[in-house]
């Protein structure tokens, strides 16, 4: 090596022909790839896709004979787009004209705030959902058919909330799992698919933390 | 976007924002899509330019970090950064430049890691230690020990090249 890399930077860019733009198509209407873009179109999408399955879920379920279970969950679903609304209006803050450092560190606190408030409402919102379910099951005519099956086959005199013991503690293992699991289910699904960018964005912060402390 | 604001305040710098470009993509696709990238976050972040720093300033500061969070959909179907390293036979660029030197050089840069890339990219820009420590959001002193050890990296490198 002859030249200094400053030396090859400077002359090899003197008579670079390489350096005209690119053509541009369309720009104003491109749809971004940056991540948190794309994590603020998720959110934009997730309000959308809750408002029209919430009204959903009442039609439906009216529709079945059972307009209570469809409001209770259009009930549930509410707070998750309070959520989504409200992490949107947040990430505002998030401007790309800051310093690098400042930029992936707001980015990741945004991030980290916006999933453990997500996590923290599935941990009530899972089991509710789950509640409600199997509730609406037990009420219900194929439901009362089952149990009263249930009682021919295995009779007992444990009863529990009109529910034959095993049955009830069937329901509140289940939903056992549920309340312990339902956070990791969420990280889970998120993991699955953004985990491989959660971890490059670690890195580089990581990276970004070492240039900042002293030599 | 308006065609105006290309013309006039994004194409006089499309120099600097091919050079941050290159830096972190492997292929022509990339780099194209990487460039309208770009292009559009300047668009859409013009209302946040405080004219506290230049506009060339700024216009780095969004390269980078733009550059930094780019993700995209591979051919295998997993979605990654575009800056992920990848291995020399699928880097299929080395020719972006009509310089030989130039080409050299990117080959070097792109196995650095993505903050290295950055500080060594606005380092030969002729970028003062203190610019470089604002756009990066570190401090001067850091910066100069940095650039040193990613000097001396790249000029290993490309000896061994050589």
């Amino acid at each position: 090596m002859t030249k200094s890399i400053e030396t090859m930077w400077k002359e090899g860019f003197v008579n670079e022909t390489q350096l005209t733009a690119p053509k541009v198509n369309d720009l104003y209407n491109r749809k971004s790839q940056n991540i948190v873009d794309k994590l603020l179109n998720m959110f934009a999408i997730n309000i959308k896709m809750l408002l029209i399955g919430s009204v959903l879920m009442v039609l439906m379920m009216s529709l079945i004979g059972a307009p209570l279970f469809g409001i209770y969950v259009c009930i549930l679903l509410v707070p998750l787009i309070v959520i989504a609304k409200k992490e949107l209006k947040r990430s505002v803050d998030i401007s790309k004209g800051q310093s690098s450092y400042d930029y992936l560190i707001n980015f990741d606190n945004w991030l980290k705030h916006s999933i453990e408030t997500y996590a923290r409402y599935y941990r009530i919102f899972y089991p509710l959902f789950f509640l409600g379910m199997a509730t609406r099951a037990v009420i219900s005519k194929a439901g009362g058919k089952i149990i009263a099956l249930l009682m021919e086959k295995f009779p007992t005199d444990v009863v529990i909330l009109g529910l034959p013991y095993y049955l009830f503690m069937a329901l509140a293992c289940i939903g056992f799992i549920i309340v312990k699991y339902a956070d990791a289910l969420y990280r889970l699904d998120l993991n699955i698919v953004y985990g491989r960018q959660f971890k490059k964005l670690d890195e580089l912060i990581k990276d970004m933390k070492s240039l900042r402390r002293t030599p | 976007m308006g065609s105006d604001f290309y013309q006039l305040s994004i194409l006089p710098y499309a120099g600097i924002i091919i050079k941050i470009c290159r830096a972190y993509t492997n292929s022509q696709e990339d780099f194209e899509d990487y460039y309208q990238e770009v292009c559009l976050q300047i668009w859409r972040s013009k209302d946040n330019f405080n004219q506290q720093s230049e506009w060339s300033t700024w216009i780095y500061r969004i390269s980078l970090n733009v550059c930094l969070t780019y993700m995209k959909r591979r051919k295998t179907g997993d979605k990654a950064f575009v800056s992920d390293s990848l291995p020399d036979d699928v880097i299929d660029d080395s020719k972006a430049f009509v310089n030989d030197d130039i080409n050299e050089l990117y080959s070097a840069i792109k196995h650095l890691t993505e903050t290295n890339r950055a500080v060594i990219l606005l380092y030969l820009e002729e970028k003062t230690y203190d610019e470089i420590a604002e756009i990066m959001g570190t401090n001067a002193n850091n910066i100069g020990v940095r650039i040193a050890r990613i000097k001396e990296r790249l000029s290993k490198f490309i000896s061994e090249k050589d």
